[in-house]
């Protein structure tokens, strides 16, 4: 067993879990924070786990609880702030970026940071941010569309 | 809004009801609700595609501390029925197997379950499912369809004495004279045609795999029973199955497909064998058990379809004309052990909807289905067509070539133009204006304009082609299709449930999986009481509240359920207006009224009128001085059933520019032409299309599940089963050309189900266009640039 403590969305967990829990079970199981979702068999393809460990997305089933000791995590449960919706998660409604909503969090996770480092992508430079997500439902044209929209506000606002 | 209690909720793209919940990570699948004290299941699956088996050892894996149970097959099929049973069995003649949830005496697949370990947490249960030992006696596994129907193949099914689990002839009436003499008739119309074009086709294994997999979590009470959350389609049907394998009296079995489920896409409704005993094991250990599916069981058991081969012939005239259609199919069945469709029930179903959009005067269609030793076939959206319709639409190009008229054009002329019309298979088309559709299709492609740059491109070594498709897709399953094909009725069932505060509880017994049904619903409702949709909630797949609906499958969502909202509606709308005229002294009835903003209002003097809100209070909350014979209360359950079945109809047009170096290409564009009706929400479709569309490329380009030549699986995480991601695939320019449905109340089709099939042949089409100059025609699937290179290589030496 290791005693660990990890931050979520701003609140401390502190626990003793066996050594080979992965963080997405701990996030799921331990914090019961389920928005974030098991899509592959752990090889860290489909993204759907994705979270951020001190503000940048990595894949939570391809680490141990263990090895997020003393971090920052912060799930899809965290970007909404006070009840309202951040610009991307607003897109997503407003263009329709998800369907059935299981690989959604890890889109959101992921985007959120592909922007804070691409501030101005291109609709391609978009298409190969989402190689680590696997969408089944929309054939990924609302979701390049929402983030492209998230795009045009942010370069509206600078100007 | 101006629209807020309108009726323009029809038609608006209005951004879905799901999405916040869906969005804040509040979504609940099934494999985040938690029962406390829930046990944990792994399966213990088999490493032989055939084998014996020979002992299984679990006295190690029990001893681990934290394990419950350990079930193997041979107790359990002297405690659960085995299948078939009638309520998942079709009424079509076949060899059904017979099978319990875990292997019994053999296995018969690579990842077939053999045992069942339950412990108190899935790390335990995974470790403890190491610890199984079980000794095999390897078989000869049976691997190749054509093989598999060979007088001296292995038998995999000992009791049929033969692998062939269903064949069937689609022509020429009943009887085997009447077939007889269709194909000589066929025969003939071959002899003397002009034209005749005959290939191979042959499409590999794939499917629409969810990101989310299957997941069961079932508790026992012994007076209330079994109550299961299952990712399902079919909630209902899975009640009734549980209820009769399990003998459990039927109204102490309750399911629940959670409103939130990962997708769906034919995958989650077959009735599956895992569901079986993870309900039986928490009635029989009294505590609730859980079972979550990996990706890795997940690809090694479901999603795999599209699976055959084609040998088509079609005979035409120098004009064009399509004479006679003739195609023997074959199908890669599997092992045939999924309840409800059994694997042949796909292809069945892509032998009836071969013939598309296109008028066929003759035709010789049959199929055979071999059993072998893979995992059963599975429904994926396009269910069953997507092989028949790539060999239809690339054997017309082949014609078209042959006598030097463009594809786009013969197809034209050879579309159905006047509907209703029945097809050489039976098919009803019951309406829709095929010949707008491909015109809107041929506008947007501009043709004319591509040939030139097409020629252009080629004096600069380029290499461009454009391709194109159809498709007749189902509007629903009709009882009169549904009834024989799955033993399940077909018609859409709804509640619609006013209250005291004027809100609106729809309830519905399908279970969708991510299709926007709550926003759609919520549309129709409040433009049918002119209310707001915010004021509509919509309860679905729960057995306990739900009327019966057969499920989720088929399209039934935009033409049947819906229209058993919209009449559920209708009803109500004519007891509410009943009860205010006589209120009002009025001598009028529904027609004499609209609902509109929030009232209802008396079209012969607009100063009549109530706000609905007090109606409907004073209907429910205050019954008195009701017109004679009139209660009190709202709340209809209609079920709505077409006289016929519905179709819808697309069309695929797609640009491709082909690398001789390397045989990779590039989509440049994808243009299509709709007909679906009346649109609810633009958002929703399109969404719809799109996804259909990129799974469609997803499936013939990239995705497919290979299998060893001992009959290992080789492709079962997403490494090797790939599927496409943002980057692979193109943009998609979706474009309407609707008919209103006449037999639907809102003029509404089903839509989504059918809509992959078109991609295929328009795609393949594209790539062999793209090569004309080098005469090169592509048979087989997948395609890939290695494949291409080859054909090319091949065609320049």
């Amino acid at each position: 067993m290791a005693k660990i403590a990890i931050r979520i969305n701003g609140k401390l967990f502190q626990e003793d879990i066996p050594e080979r829990m992965l963080l997405v079970d701990f996030i799921r199981e331990s914090a019961n924070l389920t928005g974030t979702h098991i899509g592959c068999t752990y090889e860290g393809v489909c993204g759907a786990c994705t979270v951020h460990l001190d503000n940048e997305a990595v894949k939570s089933c391809m680490l141990l609880a263990a090895q997020a000791d003393g971090h920052d995590i912060t799930t899809v449960e965290g970007l909404a702030q006070g009840g309202e919706l951040t610009a991307l998660q607003e897109a997503f409604k407003s263009e329709h970026g998800l369907q059935c909503g299981f690989c959604t969090a890890g889109i959101l996770m992921n985007m959120t940071d592909f922007l804070k480092q691409h501030p101005n992508p291109s609709e391609q430079e978009i298409r190969e941010g989402l190689i680590g997500n696997l969408c089944r439902c929309t054939g990924y044209v609302h979701i390049v569309n929402a983030v492209l929209k998230v795009v045009q506000e942010n370069q509206l606002k600078k100007a | 809004m101006s629209q807020e209690h309108g009726k323009d909720w029809m038609g608006a793209p209005l951004p879905r009801k799901e999405d916040r919940r869906l969005l804040t990570g509040k979504g609940k699948y099934v494999s985040d609700i938690v029962i406390p004290g829930a046990l944990h299941a792994v399966f213990v699956r088999s490493e032989y595609a055939h084998a014996k088996i020979l002992s299984i050892d679990t006295m190690e894996a029990e001893e681990l501390e934290g394990v419950e149970r350990i079930y193997v097959g041979e107790q359990i099929k002297h405690t659960i029925k085995s299948m078939p049973q009638p309520i998942v069995q079709p009424n079509l003649p076949a060899h059904y197997p017979t099978f319990w949830p875990l292997a019994v005496d053999k296995v018969t697949f690579h990842g077939e379950p053999v045992a069942l370990v339950i412990a108190r947490n899935k790390y335990i249960a995974e470790d403890a499912a190491e610890l199984v030992f079980i000794d095999y006696e390897e078989l000869e596994p049976v691997l190749d369809p054509e093989e598999a129907l060979k007088p001296d193949a292995t038998i995999i099914h000992e009791k049929d004495g033969t692998n062939e689990i269903f064949s069937m002839t689609f022509t020429g009436g009943d009887t085997e004279e009447s077939q007889a003499e269709n194909a000589t008739e066929v025969e003939q119309i071959f002899q003397n045609a002009p034209v005749v074009i005959k290939e191979r086709f042959k499409t590999h294994r794939t499917g629409i795999t969810p990101m989310e997999p299957r997941a069961i979590l079932c508790d026992w009470d012994d007076s209330d029973g079994l109550l299961a959350y299952i990712t399902t389609q079919r909630p209902h049907i899975d009640r009734l199955a549980l209820s009769d394998i399990l003998d459990i009296s039927a109204e102490k079995v309750q399911v629940i497909a959670p409103r939130d489920q990962g997708g769906g896409f034919g995958i989650k409704a077959p009735f599956y064998r895992e569901n079986i005993i993870i309900a039986y094991a928490a009635r029989d250990l009294e505590q609730p058990v859980r079972w979550v599916e990996s990706r890795y069981e997940s690809l090694m058991n479901v999603g795999q379809e599209r699976d055959q081969i084609n040998d088509m012939e079609i005979a035409a005239d120098l004009e064009g004309n399509l004479l006679a259609l003739r195609n023997f199919g074959l199908a890669d069945n599997g092992v045939g052990t999924v309840g409800v469709y059994w694997g042949f029930v796909m292809p069945f179903l892509g032998a009836i909807e071969l013939p598309n959009g296109y008028k066929w005067p003759k035709a010789d269609i049959r199929l055979k289905v071999a059993t072998t030793n893979k995992a059963c076939l599975t429904p994926s959206r396009a269910f069953g067509h997507f092989p028949t319709r790539f060999a239809i639409e690339r054997c017309i190009d082949m014609v078209a070539h042959k006598i030097g008229m463009e594809p786009s054009e013969l197809r034209r002329k050879n579309l159905v133009a006047d509907l209703p019309y029945t097809s050489i298979t039976n098919e009803y088309y019951d309406s829709g204006d095929f010949v707008k559709v491909w015109d809107t299709l041929l506008e947007k492609a501009d043709l004319t304009n591509f040939r030139l740059e097409q020629k252009k491109a080629l004096s600069e070594n380029k290499y461009v082609g454009i391709g194109f498709g159809c498709g007749v897709e189902l509007s629903g399953v009709a009882s009169e299709l549904f009834v024989p094909m799955e033993n399940q009725p077909g018609f859409g069932a709804a509640t619609v449930r006013l209250d005291p505060r004027g809100k609106v509880q729809v309830f519905g017994g399908d279970a969708p999986g991510g299709q926007g049904h709550e926003t759609t619903t919520a549309q129709v409702v409040a433009s049918e009481f002119g209310i707001s949709p915010e004021d509509v909630i919509i309860t679905t797949g729960n057995t306990g509240s739900t009327p019966f609906g057969s499920g989720s499958v088929g399209a039934r969502m935009g033409s049947y359920f819906i229209s058993a909202v919209a009449e559920a509606c209708r009803q109500l709308k004519t007891k509410i207006t009943k009860i205010l005229a006589h209120d009002l002294q009025l001598e009028a009835s529904v027609e004499h009224f609209e609902f509109k903003n929030g009232e209802v209002i008396y079209l012969g003097d607009d100063s009549q009128r109530s706000s609905f809100l007090s109606i409907v209070e004073r209907i429910i909350m205050f019954p008195i001085n009701m017109p004679e014979g009139e209660t009190g209360g709202l709340d209809v359950t209609s079920f709505f059933e077409a006289a016929k079945p519905m179709i819808c109809f697309n069309a695929d047009c797609c640009v491709v520019e082909v690398s001789l170096d390397t045989g990779d290409f590039k989509i440049l564009k994808w243009i299509t032409a709709e007909d679906v009706g009346n649109v609810i929400n633009p958002l929703i479709v399109n969404g719809q299309m799109h996804g259909a569309i990129i799974q469609g490329i997803s499936n013939t380009v990239f995705e497919e599940f290979v299998y060893d030549e001992q009959g290992q699986q080789l492709t079962a995480d997403f490494e090797h089963y790939k599927m496409a991601t943002a980057a692979d695939v193109p943009n998609i320019n979706i474009n309407y050309a609707t008919t209103p449905c006449p037999h639907t109340p809102l003029g509404t089709r089903g839509i989504g189900e059918g809509r992959p099939s078109s991609v295929p042949g328009a795609l393949t089409n594209a790539v062999c266009d793209a090569l004309r100059p080098l005469g090169i025609e592509i048979t087989t699937l997948p395609l890939r640039p290695d494949a291409i290179w080859q054909k090319i290589q091949e065609a320049s030496h």
